[in-house]
């Protein structure tokens, strides 16, 4: 594995106090916040500086990085010699970065009850025991997924026991059906799925997100897409085929549409338990004078429809 | 060696959580959660009565953003739900932009 060094991340010296740690991490978490950041990648910095202070916020893992991290650079590739971290226990390792994958190479055993974590692990003792944190990850479906349900196939690191009770990260492949009807934002919860636990696992939370789609746009339940239409049609009215995420419908362009007329479609956004509306807008799109007959025909329409866009305007 | 499981999951729009479900999904005490309601940080469903609160998946994911903004900032209750309302908003507006093809 790489070598990720923290301190060049937060932009601080290897001697930092907890505070001046604290203080960089509040700087660049809001220069990079992806709600008011400009920066192209500033969710993927977000991430990187949140991993960061994560660790070194906590002086228990800050003092088993530095352990590691003793003459390493950025990059570098390094195994984690086979007894590290022994002496340290951080519960829920947190999810797939860098300061868990060490854990997984140094395969330490799982120790406290603690607050965070895996309780009475392998031990198997009696007295009180912690139930498994909770696990919270994303999973990104197309939109025709939330039309008509979908499986999805998905991987975590999770610490699971071995058959010598200790502790280690496993991947660990999960086949998801997504439900019918679900928007962006929501929480699907899969009881039992999180973390192990003397108590019982903790459950996994999985928040359902859209991949992108050039041809759709979603708010809420509501689904709005755009319709090119030419201009005859949006002048004169028509019917035409429009391929819409749960498949084409007809609809009547009523006569005199401009670009930017909306025309709702009751009950056709996400099929959710109150479903929602899809929004066709509509786009009258030119057809490009680019033979001497089409130069024509708009000549025609100058001479006769005596028609001034920019009459709204004052002109 | 991976584990393969089919598993189907329960939409929390559909089968809310309850206060200690919450708490702990979040990893706050119940406490946390009965101040972030009293606030009115936090809490579309809640009644006069503890045991029948219910929380749904905006909830969790707010539940989640205040709790952030107070360990990072120091923030208290108040302030914290300040920073959450201000970002969803963004969020929203955002949203109703890209809906209608104006970002």
């Amino acid at each position: 594995m790489e070598y990720k060094d923290y301190y060049a991340t937060l932009g601080v010296e290897k001697t930092a106090s907890q505070d001046e740690i604290k203080k960089a991490y509040r700087k660049l978490v809001r220069k990079y916040h992806p709600d008011v950041s400009k920066h192209k990648d500033a969710t993927e910095k977000t991430k990187e500086i949140n991993e960061a202070y994560d660790v070194l916020g906590d002086a228990e893992k800050r003092a088993a990085y530095d352990e590691l991290g003793q003459g390493r650079r950025a990059g570098q590739e390094f195994t984690p010699p086979p007894d590290w971290g022994t002496q340290f226990d951080f519960g829920g390792a947190g999810a797939n970065d860098f300061f868990s994958d060490l854990f997984t190479h140094a395969g330490r055993r799982s120790g406290r009850g603690g607050a965070r974590g895996f309780g009475g692990g392998g031990g198997g003792g009696g007295g009180f025991q912690m139930r498994g944190e909770d696990i919270h990850a994303a999973i990104t479906i197309d939109l025709r997924d939330a039309y008509q349900g979908a499986a999805r196939t998905i991987s975590l690191r999770v610490p699971q026991h071995d058959e010598q009770g200790r502790v280690k990260m496993q991947d660990k492949t999960l086949s998801v059906n997504i439900p019918k009807g679900v928007t962006p934002g929501q929480q699907l919860r899969l009881a039992g799925q999180g973390h192990p636990g003397g108590g019982g696992p903790g459950d996994l939370y999985l928040e359902i997100q859209f991949e992108p789609d050039p041809r759709y746009r979603v708010e809420g339940t509501n689904v709005y897409e755009n319709v090119p239409v030419a201009p005859w049609e949006a002048a004169l009215g028509a019917s035409v085929s429009v391929p819409t995420p749960s498949g084409a419908v007809e609809v009547t362009i009523p006569p005199g549409s401009q670009s930017g007329r909306k025309l709702r479609l009751k009950g056709r956004g996400i099929p959710s338990r109150e479903p929602g509306d899809l929004y066709l807008i509509l786009d009258v799109v030119l057809p490009p004078a680019s033979t001497e007959r089409a130069k024509e025909l708009y000549r025609q329409m100058a001479r006769d429809l005596a028609f001034n866009p920019r009459e709204r305007i004052g002109a | 060696m991976p584990n393969n499981n089919s598993l189907s999951g329960v939409l929390l729009d559909d089968v809310a959580l309850t206060l200690d479900e919450l708490a702990r999904a979040v990893e706050v005490e119940p406490d946390w959660v009965v101040r972030h309601v009293r606030a009115g940080t936090l809490g579309g469903e809640t009644t006069v009565q503890i045991t029948s609160w219910r929380f749904r998946s905006g909830d969790l994911v707010r539940a989640r953003r205040l709790l952030r903004v107070e360990r990072d900032f120091d923030a208290n209750e108040d302030l914290a739900g300040l920073v959450v309302d201000l970002g969803d908003e963004i969020r929203r507006l955002r949203a109703r932009l890209h809906a209608l093809g104006l970002d």
